[in-house]
Parts: structure tokens; C-alpha cells; sequence
């Protein structure tokens, strides 16, 4: 038994006990209420930090973070400073996600919600959002119904329907590798939607499908799927998962050295599970949401591509980098253009808002569209390479940059129909 | 009235006042009034598994499934059948009960760690049939599209959806109700028949009581708590998921009781407290928030096997 200082015995359970406070005092936080001066706005931030979707996620939260501390530079919105408030949503448990948004609402009074890169967890969340009241913009999350049959008047998407997506790529794949198609499709809204969308487009050229591997996200062995879609004897294989589950496959796909008996391709591809992915496995048509590396380059590119180098370690842009850059400067341009921050004033601000050069990053015209709340946004549409061009994470080769307005189904045809509150 | 009663009657003050309280003290420690809604339904979960295993001394892995199942009937009731929470809440409570009672009868003659595994493989079952049946519960995406209803009494109307703390109340009188019966239930010649089954069960049926039918009654009541914490649920987030039903879910209720103190009657919802709050607070920390309650649960298992609750009465007897 050890001795305390006046050499008497301590018992074992006051040492135990002794510990246990100290570590607790470590993690608890002294809950005391923040001087009130001029109160900064706060910005709820619910996405993925681990599991399958972590990288995308925490790209996402880098990107807001960079627009966070550029607009606190030049004194906040509205003479506000704002606060970044981040919660791990997980990657696919929807229960969770809702809770965080709860929490973020009802705790922390956000006034602005962000998330999510998991299309479920996102539509999960507009639901909390539109029932709150809260301005919300879906940086990452895909599926169609966010700003189609289920779009709200609060709710905002930065990134690709999955129609837009498909049709980004579609009749490229039909022209270059053939029409009997086969998918490795993950089994959430995502997914289905984007399945749907590529099948309906297939069908319009003339193709079929061989089959649909539904598979659940966080599948780690592919095998069983890519055997029987490799017995289906398709011209193309078509890979719709997605982060982890995307680098997973692939590795799979090259390991069973498929890619040389059938062509590999898809529709979303990003830079981080492409950086994750052995050489080998680099391989097919894709569409990126945004490339770094662009052949008209401006100043505001290079700043955006050297600020994030900086928080990083060196490494360039994703698509969610800039999602997250993007949902926070259109945020705050809608705030300034509605003089407030109420949600309804910044929503209306917010529809039909073009974004201005030093933001969108790309060539072509990107906008809110009013009738669906849908960032208008290009499609870079090319090919993998094995290693990188010029520069280590130059791992794509850009062949066209379509305007989003050209890929994008009409409003009508989307199915939504907005309204906003009384 | 002795001394020890009085104890006992202060006690109960005590935890009815915290909770009766709890949306105007809560927010003087950081807490919010949406948090002790959750806290007081995962706690009447936990108390439900603690039901079955504390007083019957049968270690049930699958009791999620009939949380889930109450959440998803209460859910489904208020999207595709009527608009009323209270249906919907008895829609949940009888479709978990009375599925729990029916896989309970084939479960019965299964001791220890072979009832442990059928609860778990029966829980799965329903865990992938809510996963896939994408037409009706939404499949992982979860079931969306409906939201607790106000309450109508004619002359007045209490709105739940939008008063966080008219919810609250009206979840502590939902808790109020299930844990008076509970304690009903456990003080009766039957709740005395549980514990001397847990005791002894040998003797038990040398004593001439049915075993297994007891057994089973016991396990159906615990399903009907567990699915009427379930329902409740489903309207704290006006949300269900397949991860409701899911084992890892069981697990963090056992961990509640557990941790609370098994064979207490409060013990779980002290667990479900420090479970709940503690993974509300440390999951905007850090990422790696289940590592510290991974810890603390090893740390309690080791040293006090009997629950927080387990410990302070140790204290008094000893």
C-alpha cells in the first residue's frame, strides 16, 4: 500500500478515486457562460469526421474553416464575427447525424447549419433543419429528392445532384467503352438515386444493364460483387461507391486485375479516394465536382490553391475543399445582400445568387437556381492517370468543363416545388 | 415510520424533483431541455433491459430490436395511419411487446450465454429487414416524414413539436407511467418470484414455480417497456433508423445499467445519465469520444461490478 507525505498508508481506492477526478477534470470544460459583448454568429457544422466519409468530410470542414477565418479577417458578417461550430456526424448512422443537428439548433443556437457529405444523413438533416427553421446548405450530399421532390425553402445544395452526374458522364461512357453496363452501387439514397439516373440514361442511348450490386456502405470485401459482375460479362463496370468504399473497390478491382478484362468507370470521383488508391488502380472516365488544376488559371485559383496547401501540409484542393469554401462565402454574401441573418431573408437573398470569380474558381457561370435551391456548378469530366503530371496529386486529365446548367435537369423535371413560409 | 423509510422517501423526492425541474436547471450547466428528454427515454431502455437482467437475472443482447420496432410502428402510425402521438405511442408499445412476447416463448428454455446469442440473432433479423424493405422503412436512410403531433384535449391543445419543453414533460409523464408500473410490477408476489429465480433457480423449481413460463412473462413485460422507450423515441427525433435496431444498440444499454448499478432500480437511469450526457458532451470534443466511456466502463467493471448506485449502497451497509 503506498503512503501518503506524512507517511500514513493510502488505501488503494482514494488513489483510484484521486485519479479518476483528475482525469475527469481534464475533459470537463468549466461550463460558464462566455462574456456577452457583441455575440459572433454561429454556424453549425455536422458531417462526417470518421468512417468511410472522414476524408471528404473533414476536407469539407477545412474549406469552411479557411472561408471562416477570410471573413473574420475583414470584420465577419454584418460587422459579426462568425463561429464555426464542428460535431462529427458519423458516416452513415443517420440517428446520429439528426441528434447533432439537434444539438446544434437547440444547445447551441446555431444560425446557419452545414451537412452533409452522406445524402441520407443530409436529408435526414433538412428535416430537423426545416422543422428548426434554420438556414441549412448541403455542401456534399448527392441525392436527388434534397433539391428535387423533397426540396424546402431553407435548404441550399453546393455539390451535383446525382443526375447532374450521371449526366455529366453518361454518353461519354456509351461513345468510348460500350452499352451493357454493370454497377457496384451503395445501398443508401445516393446510390439509388444516382443508379437511376445513370439506368434512365443508358436506356435513352440504347443500352442494358447487366445487373446492380447493391452493397451497404462500409463494405470492406467486394469480392462476392465483383465476381458475379465480372460473370455478367458487361462491357463497362460502372463504380458508384463512394470514399472508403471507393478505394476499397478499386484496390479489389485491380488486385482481380478486372480492369484489363472489362473497362472501369464511373460517374463521382474525387481526389481523396483517388490519392488512396495504389497506381494501378487509377484507371477509367469519371466526372470531378471541381479540379484544381485548370488550364485557365487566375490569381484567385492560385490564392485558394496556396491557402489550403498552407492548412493541409502541402497538399492541393478537393472538391470538398472548395464545397466547404463555397457554402460559407455564399452564406455570408446572403447575409451582407439581405443586411440580416434571419433565415428567411437569407434564403430569398440566397436563390438565384450568382457566385462571384474570387469564389466559384472555374470557368463557367455558377449560380443558385431559385426554383430548387441548386447550385449550378461544372462538371470536370476526363480520365484517371496512373501517376501525377507536373505535380504529384495531378492524378486527372481534364478533357472538358461543362457548364451545370447544361446538365441539370429542368426544375420541373427535378419535382420540386418551393415554398416558402408564410 | 423508520428511519430507513424516510431515507427512502427523501431519495425518491430527490429524483423526482431533479426531474421535474430539469428544464430550468439543466441550462445552468450547459445542458438543454432536448438532452433530458433523451436522457429520460434511454433511461427508461436501459431500466427495461435492467428488468430482465437485474431482477430476472437473464442477459437479454437483442433488446434493441423491440426499441427499434416500437420506433418504427410509432413512426409509420403517424406517417401512414392517423396524425396522433398518442396512437402512435400504443401502435409502438404493442408491435415491439407483443413481437418480443412471441420470439420471447421460443427463447424461454435458453440459459446464459445461449439466450444471449438467439436475443442477438433474433435482433439481426429485424435489423435487416428494416435495412432492406426500402418501400416502408426507408431502408438505411432511415424513416422520415412524420412528427409528433400536438395534443388535443378539446379545450386546449399542447403543442409538442415546437415547445422542447412540453415534450420534456410530456416524456416524464410517459416515464412516470412505465417506471410506476415497473416498480409495481417488481414489488408484487410476482416481481418477488423474478428475483428468487435470479437467486436460485434451481430452487426455484423445487419451490414448484414455472421456470419458464415466468420467465417469459417477465421477458414479454421487458419488451413492452423497451418498445414504449422506443416509441417515445422516434418523437424525441421525429426519426428512425435501422441502427435502432441494431445489437451495438443492446450493448449501450447493458452499458447503462451496468454502469448505474444492475439490481438497483435507479442504477440504469444514473447509467443512462452519465452514458448520455457524457457522449453528448465528449463526442463535440473529440472524435475518439467512445474511447474515454470504453474506458470508464472498464475501469467500473473492475472496480465497482456493482454500478455507481451498487457502490453508494455498498458504502451505507458496510
Amino acid at each position: 500500500m503506498s503512503k501518503d507525505l506524512l507517511g500514513r498508508p493510502v488505501p488503494r481506492r482514494t488513489v483510484l478515486k484521486a485519479g479518476l477526478a483528475i482525469g475527469a477534470v481534464q475533459v470537463a470544460s468549466p461550463f460558464v457562460l462566455q462574456a456577452r459583448g457583441e455575440e459572433p454568429i454561429k454556424i453549425g457544422f455536422d458531417d462526417p469526421l470518421t468512417g468511410t466519409y472522414a476524408a471528404p468530410g473533414k476536407n469539407e470542414q477545412i474549406g469552411c474553416e479557411l472561408a471562416v477565418d477570410q471573413i473574420n479577417a475583414k470584420n465577419g458578417i454584418l460587422g459579426r464575427k462568425i463561429e464555426l461550430l464542428s460535431e462529427d456526424s458519423t458516416s452513415g448512422d443517420a440517428g446520429t447525424a439528426v441528434q447533432k443537428a439537434r444539438k446544434l439548433i437547440e444547445r447551441d443556437n446555431v444560425s446557419f447549419l452545414i451537412g452533409n457529405v452522406n445524402s441520407a444523413l443530409s436529408q435526414a438533416m433538412a428535416q430537423v433543419s426545416n422543422e428548426k427553421g434554420v438556414l441549412h446548405i448541403v455542401p456534399g450530399g448527392h441525392t436527388d429528392p434534397i433539391t428535387g421532390v423533397d426540396c424546402k425553402w431553407n435548404v441550399f445544395r453546393v455539390c451535383n445532384t446525382t443526375r447532374m452526374e450521371a449526366n455529366a458522364v453518361c454518353s461519354l461512357l456509351f461513345k468510348t467503352y460500350g452499352k451493357k453496363w454493370h454497377f457496384i452501387t451503395p445501398d443508401y439514397a445516393f446510390g439509388h438515386t444516382l443508379f437511376q439516373g445513370c439506368e434512365a440514361d443508358l436506356k435513352k442511348l440504347g443500352g442494358t444493364v447487366t445487373g446492380n450490386e447493391l452493397t451497404p456502405l462500409g463494405t470492406t470485401d467486394f469480392s462476392a460483387y465483383l465476381i458475379k459482375a465480372r460473370a455478367a460479362n458487361p462491357d463497362v463496370l460502372l463504380v458508384l461507391v463512394q470514399g472508403n468504399d471507393m478505394v476499397n473497390c478499386l484496390k479489389q478491382i485491380s488486385q482481380f486485375g478486372i480492369e484489363k478484362q472489362i473497362h472501369v468507370a464511373g460517374t463521382q470521383q474525387e481526389l481523396e479516394s483517388v490519392e488512396a488508391m495504389p497506381p494501378e488502380a487509377r484507371v477509367g472516365v469519371w466526372m470531378f465536382e471541381w479540379y484544381w488544376k485548370q488550364a485557365a488559371g487566375t490569381p484567385s485559383l492560385d490564392r485558394f490553391i496556396a491557402d489550403i496547401r498552407k492548412r493541409t501540409g502541402g497538399k492541393v484542393p478537393t472538391a470538398r475543399n472548395w464545397f466547404g469554401y463555397v457554402t460559407i462565402h455564399a452564406y455570408a454574401l446572403a447575409c451582407e445582400k439581405a443586411k440580416s441573418i434571419e433565415a428567411k431573408a437569407v434564403a430569398k437573398a440566397l436563390a438565384d445568387m450568382e457566385l462571384p470569380p474570387e469564389i466559384k474558381l472555374q470557368p463557367n457561370k455558377v449560380y443558385f437556381r431559385g426554383g430548387d435551391h441548386q447550385l449550378m456548378l461544372s462538371a470536370f469530366v476526363g480520365e484517371l492517370l496512373h501517376q501525377g503530371d507536373g505535380d504529384p496529386e495531378n492524378l486527372f486529365k481534364v478533357n472538358s468543363i461543362v457548364a451545370g446548367d447544361a446538365i441539370a435537369p429542368s426544375v420541373a423535371e427535378t419535382g420540386c416545388k418551393m415554398q416558402m413560409p408564410a | 415510520m423508520t428511519a430507513e423509510r424516510q431515507k427512502h422517501l427523501a431519495v425518491l423526492v430527490a429524483i423526482w424533483g431533479a426531474l421535474v425541474f430539469a428544464p430550468y436547471w439543466m441550462p445552468l450547466f450547459g445542458g438543454y431541455t432536448a438532452l433530458g428528454s433523451r436522457v429520460l427515454v434511454l433511461g427508461l431502455g436501459a431500466m427495461a433491459v435492467n428488468f430482465l437482467l437485474g431482477f430476472t437475472g437473464v442477459l437479454s443482447f437483442g433488446h434493441a430490436a423491440w426499441f427499434g420496432l416500437g420506433a418504427y410502428a410509432c413512426g409509420l402510425t403517424l406517417k401512414f395511419v392517423a396524425s396522433s402521438t398518442p396512437l402512435g405511442l400504443v401502435a409502438g408499445t404493442l408491435v415491439g411487446g407483443v413481437a418480443g412476447g412471441l420470439l420471447g416463448a421460443l427463447l424461454v428454455r435458453r440459459r446464459g450465454i445461449y439466450f444471449a446469442m438467439v436475443t442477438i440473432a433474433f435482433g439481426q433479423v429485424f435489423y435487416y429487414i428494416a435495412f432492406q424493405w426500402l418501400s416502408v422503412t426507408g431502408g438505411d436512410d432511415g424513416l422520415r416524414g412524420f412528427a409528433r403531433q400536438p395534443l388535443d384535449f378539446k379545450l386546449f391543445r399542447i403543442d409538442l413539436l415546437h415547445n422542447d419543453v412540453y415534450f420534456y414533460y410530456f416524456v416524464l409523464v410517459c416515464f412516470a407511467l412505465a417506471v410506476g408500473i415497473m416498480a409495481f410490477i417488481l414489488r408484487s408476489p410476482f416481481g418477488r418470484t423474478m428475483i428468487a429465480i435470479r437467486e436460485n433457480e434451481r430452487r426455484a423449481r423445487f419451490l414448484g414455480i414455472q421456470i419458464e413460463l415466468h420467465i417469459w412473462i417477465a421477458f414479454t413485460l421487458s419488451c413492452f417497456f423497451m418498445a414504449f422507450a422506443g416509441a417515445l423515441y422516434a418523437l424525441v427525433n421525429n426519426f428512425a433508423d435501422p441502427r435502432m435496431l441494431h445489437y451495438s444498440l443492446s450493448g449501450d444499454f447493458i452499458i447503462m445499467a451496468v454502469m448505474g448499478g444492475m439490481r438497483t432500480f435507479w442504477g440504469p437511469l444514473l447509467g443512462a445519465i452519465v452514458f448520455v450526457v457524457l457522449q453528448d458532451y465528449l463526442s463535440s470534443v473529440t472524435v475518439n469520444w467512445m474511447s474515454f466511456i470504453g474506458i470508464l466502463i472498464v475501469l467500473i467493471v473492475l472496480f465497482f461490478p456493482r454500478g455507481v448506485l451498487g457502490l453508494l449502497r455498498q458504502r451505507r451497509t458496510a
